[in-house]
C-alpha cells in the first residue's frame, strides 16, 4: 500500500460533539497511517466526518478517544499552546472557503503565519513574495482578496498554508468553490508541491476525476467510520 | 508574536474601524478630561492657598493668648470661632510679658494683637472699621503687598495705611489718587464730664452711656493691594494699620469687646493675642513650650495648615470621585466595542489560530487594542481638560475682574496631572481589556472557521 515510513499514525479514534443533548458521533474506530511524501485523498458524502478528521489532523480539535501522532509527536495530548505551535510549524491548512483576511492585501495575508512565528519584518516580507511566486501571482501581491478570482484566493491560501515549511499540508475541499477547470489547476498545484517538496497532502474531496487523477490513495468515510481504501501509485 | 508586530496588527484594525475607535475613545478623553480639570482644580486651590500662607509669613507665626476659658471671638468676619483654652488664669499678656516672650531665643519680633473698633471716613463716606495697631517692622515686612504709597517706616510716623478694598468702599476707585490724602478716625472713648452726673437707673436700661467720641486726621501713607486669599487668620486682615506710637495718641477704650471686661477681674487687663513671630520653623516647638511654661495658650498656623491640607485632600477625593463616574462609563463603553470586534472577527480570530497563533498572541493582539483606546482617549483628555480649565478660569476670572478681585489661576497643571491621566487611562482600558481579550482567547477555530 506504501513505502514511506508513516507521518501521520491514527489509532482508533473517535470524535463524538454533545448538539443540544444529542451525543453525535462524527467519527468513530477510526484507524489510518500516511506514509511521508503521499498525496492521499479522503472522500465520502457530507457528513461522512471528513471535515472532522482533518480538523483533527490540523491540531484545530482534538480527538474524543484514541490517539493521533504526526511526525513522531502525539498531538492528541497536546495542551493548547503546544497545539498551536504544531499549527504554525508542522502543518498548513487550506479551505473550501479560503478564508483569507479580507482587509489585508494577498501578500499580508501570505505574511500572516510568519508573524505568529516571530520572523523578522524582512525575511518576512522576502518570503511572501518568493511564495506568491511559486504559485504564480507575484503580479497580484497588492490585491486584496475581494479584488481576487476564487482560483488566485486559493492560491493565495495555498502560499500562506507554505508559509512556514510544513511537512504537512491538508486541503479541505479546496475546490468546492471553484470551477472545474480551475479546480484542476488547484489540485494540480498540490500535486505539484507534493512532488517538488516531498510534502505529504491530505485533500478532501468528493471530486472522484481529481482524486483518481493526483491523488496516491484514497481513504473512504461512511458515517464516520472508514469504509475502504485504495491505493495506486 | 513580536511585540511590535502585535502593536502593528491592533492599530491597524483600529484604523479599519476608525469611527468607532474614535468614539470609544472619546468616552474616555470625557471622563480622563473631567478628571484632569477636577484635580487640577484641586491643585490649583491647594497651591494658591499654601503661596497666600507662605507670602504672608504665616508659618513662621505663633500666636500666643492669655490662659483661661475659651472666649468668643469679636472678629466680626468670623463670629462664633473661638480662641483655644489652656494654660494658667492668672497669666496676663501685658507689655512685660511682651517684652519677655521677645527675649526668648528664636523669636524675631513679638507684637500685640491691638484693635479698636472706629469709623472711618474719607470725604462724605463712612464706614466702620477695626484699626489694627501694627509695628513698623511688621508693616514693612512682606506680610503686605503695597500696591500704593508705602508703609510707615517707624512706630511713631503720623499716617496709615488702608487696603485697596476700603478704598472702593469708600468712593475711591483709584487707589494710587488716595495716598496723601487724609483719613479721618473716630473713636469711641469715656465722657469723663458725664461721669460725675450719671445716673446709674439709665445706664442699666441702656441709656445715657456716658460715652464720648473724637475724630482724628491722618495722611493715607499706602495702600495695600487686595489678595486673592488674603482672608484666614492673618495678623494683617484688617484694613486700617496704624503704628503704635501714633495709636496711643488716640483715646480710646481700653478693650474692644465685652468679654474683655471678664477679664479685668484680676485687675490688669493685658492684651487678648500677641503675634510672636520666629526666626525660623524649626524654633516653633522651643518657642512653643517655652511660651506655655510661661502659661500662656499658643496657637500655630503651621500646625493648622495640616488640617488645611487635609481639607484639600478631602476636596480632591470629591472632585475625583465624581470624575470617575465618568471612567466607570468609559471603560463599559471599551469593553462593549471590544466585545463587538471579537463577533465582527470571529471569523479572522479562527484564520489566526489555524495559521498558527496561541491563545496568548491572540489575547495580546486585543489588549493592545484597548489599551491603544485609552491611551488616544487619555491623550485628547489630558487636551480636553486643559482646555476645558482654560476657558472655565477666563469666565471665572472676567467675573470677578468686575468685582475687583485680582486675576487667579484656578487651576493648576503641574506635569504629574497629565502623566497620572495618561497612566491612569491605559489602566483602565487594560482592565476594560481582560474579559475581551480572554474571549478571544477562547474563540474555538473550528466553530469559527465554519462561521458565516
Amino acid at each position: 500500500m506504501m513505502n514511506n515510513p508513516p507521518i501521520i499514525q491514527i489509532r482508533s479514534i473517535a470524535k463524538t460533539y454533545i448538539i443540544g443533548r444529542v451525543r453525535v458521533a462524527a467519527l468513530e474506530d477510526v484507524t489510518l497511517s500516511v506514509g511521508e511524501g503521499r498525496f492521499v485523498a479522503i472522500s465520502g458524502s457530507s457528513g461522512s466526518g471528513k471535515s472532522t478528521l482533518l480538523n483533527l489532523l490540523g491540531g484545530l480539535d482534538t480527538p474524543s478517544a484514541g490517539t493521533i501522532e504526526v511526525a513522531g509527536a502525539l498531538i492528541s495530548a497536546m495542551d493548547r499552546n503546544t497545539l498551536a505551535r504544531y499549527r504554525r510549524h508542522q502543518v498548513g491548512m487550506i479551505f473550501q472557503s479560503f478564508n483569507l483576511i479580507p482587509s489585508r492585501t494577498a501578500l499580508e495575508n501570505v505574511e500572516l503565519p510568519l508573524i505568529f512565528s516571530n520572523v523578522d519584518k524582512k525575511e518576512r516580507k522576502h518570503r511572501a513574495v518568493e511564495l506568491l511566486e511559486k504559485v504564480g501571482l507575484s503580479h497580484r501581491g497588492g490585491h486584496r482578496p475581494m479584488e481576487l478570482s476564487g482560483g488566485e484566493q486559493q492560491r493565495v491560501a495555498v502560499a500562506r498554508a507554505l508559509a512556514n515549511n510544513p511537512r504537512l499540508l491538508l486541503a479541505d475541499e479546496p475546490t468546492g468553490n471553484l470551477d472545474s477547470h480551475t479546480a484542476k489547476e488547484i489540485v494540480g498545484l498540490l500535486a505539484e508541491l507534493n512532488r517538488s517538496r516531498n510534502l505529504t497532502v491530505v485533500l478532501v474531496s468528493h471530486e472522484e476525476g481529481l482524486v483518481r487523477e493526483y491523488a496516491q490513495e484514497v481513504v473512504r468515510l461512511r458515517d464516520g467510520r472508514v469504509v475502504g481504501m485504495e491505493s495506486w501509485a | 508574536m513580536k511585540f511590535r508586530d502585535a502593536v502593528e496588527f491592533s492599530l491597524a484594525s483600529l484604523r479599519k474601524r476608525r469611527l468607532r475607535t474614535f468614539l470609544t475613545a472619546s468616552g474616555v478623553m470625557i471622563g480622563i478630561g473631567a478628571l484632569v480639570s477636577m484635580i487640577s482644580f484641586g491643585t490649583g486651590m491647594q497651591k494658591n492657598v499654601t503661596e497666600a500662607f507662605k507670602a504672608s509669613d504665616l508659618f513662621n507665626t505663633l500666636m500666643v493668648m492669655p490662659g483661661g476659658p475659651d472666649v468668643p471671638s469679636h472678629d466680626p468676619d468670623q463670629p462664633g470661632r473661638s480662641v483655644p483654652s489652656g494654660g494658667r488664669r492668672d497669666a496676663v499678656l501685658d507689655d512685660t510679658a511682651v517684652s519677655e516672650i521677645a527675649r526668648i531665643p528664636g523669636v524675631r519680633l513679638a507684637y500685640p494683637d491691638v484693635n479698636f473698633p472706629a469709623l472711618i471716613g474719607l470725604g462724605e463716606k463712612e464706614e466702620f472699621r477695626l484699626v489694627q495697631v501694627v509695628p513698623a517692622a511688621i508693616a514693612a515686612s512682606g506680610a503686605l503687598k503695597m500696591g500704593w504709597g508705602k508703609a510707615y517706616s517707624s512706630d511713631d510716623e503720623e499716617g496709615v495705611v488702608v487696603s485697596q478694598s476700603l478704598l472702593r468702599r469708600l468712593g475711591k476707585v483709584e487707589p494710587g489718587a488716595a495716598v496723601g490724602q487724609k483719613l479721618r478716625i473716630t473713636s469711641v472713648s469715656i465722657d469723663l464730664g458725664k461721669l460725675a452726673s450719671i445716673d446709674l437707673a439709665a445706664v442699666f436700661s441702656g441709656q445715657g452711656f456716658p460715652v464720648a467720641t473724637e475724630s482724628y486726621d491722618f495722611p493715607i501713607l499706602g495702600v495695600t493691594e487686595t489678595t486673592a486669599f488674603g482672608g484666614g487668620p492673618s495678623p494683617v486682615q484688617n484694613e486700617v494699620l496704624i503704628p503704635p506710637g501714633t495709636a496711643r495718641r488716640i483715646k480710646r477704650l481700653p478693650m474692644t469687646s465685652i468679654w474683655d471686661l471678664f477679664r479685668m477681674r484680676s485687675g490688669r487687663l493685658g492684651y487678648s493675642t500677641v503675634s510672636v513671630k520666629l526666626e525660623s520653623l524649626r524654633d516653633l516647638e522651643r518657642v512653643k513650650s517655652r511660651v506655655g511654661d510661661m502659661g500662656y495658650t499658643t496657637f500655630a498656623l503651621a500646625d493648622q495648615f495640616e488640617q488645611v491640607t487635609k481639607g484639600f485632600y478631602f476636596m480632591d477625593m470629591v472632585l475625583a470621585a465624581v470624575g470617575m463616574i465618568a471612567i466607570v462609563v468609559a471603560a463599559l463603553g471599551i469593553v462593549n466595542t471590544m466585545v463587538m470586534s471579537i463577533l465582527e472577527r470571529y471569523r479572522e480570530i479562527g484564520v489566526m489560530k489555524a495559521v498558527g497563533a496561541g491563545d496568548g498572541d491572540v489575547k495580546r493582539i486585543f489588549f493592545f487594542e484597548s489599551a491603544a483606546i485609552g491611551l488616544l482617549g487619555g491623550a485628547g483628555g489630558c487636551v480636553l481638560g486643559w482646555a476645558v480649565s482654560l476657558v472655565i478660569n477666563r469666565i471665572v476670572n472676567f467675573y470677578t475682574a468686575r468685582q475687583g478681585m485680582p486675576y487667579i489661576d484656578f487651576f493648576a497643571f503641574p506635569v504629574w496631572i497629565f502623566a497620572g491621566a495618561l497612566g491612569f487611562a491605559l489602566l483602565v482600558s487594560l482592565v476594560s481589556g481582560i474579559y475581551p481579550a480572554r474571549r478571544a482567547a477562547r474563540v474555538d477555530p473550528v466553530v469559527a472557521l465554519r462561521h458565516d
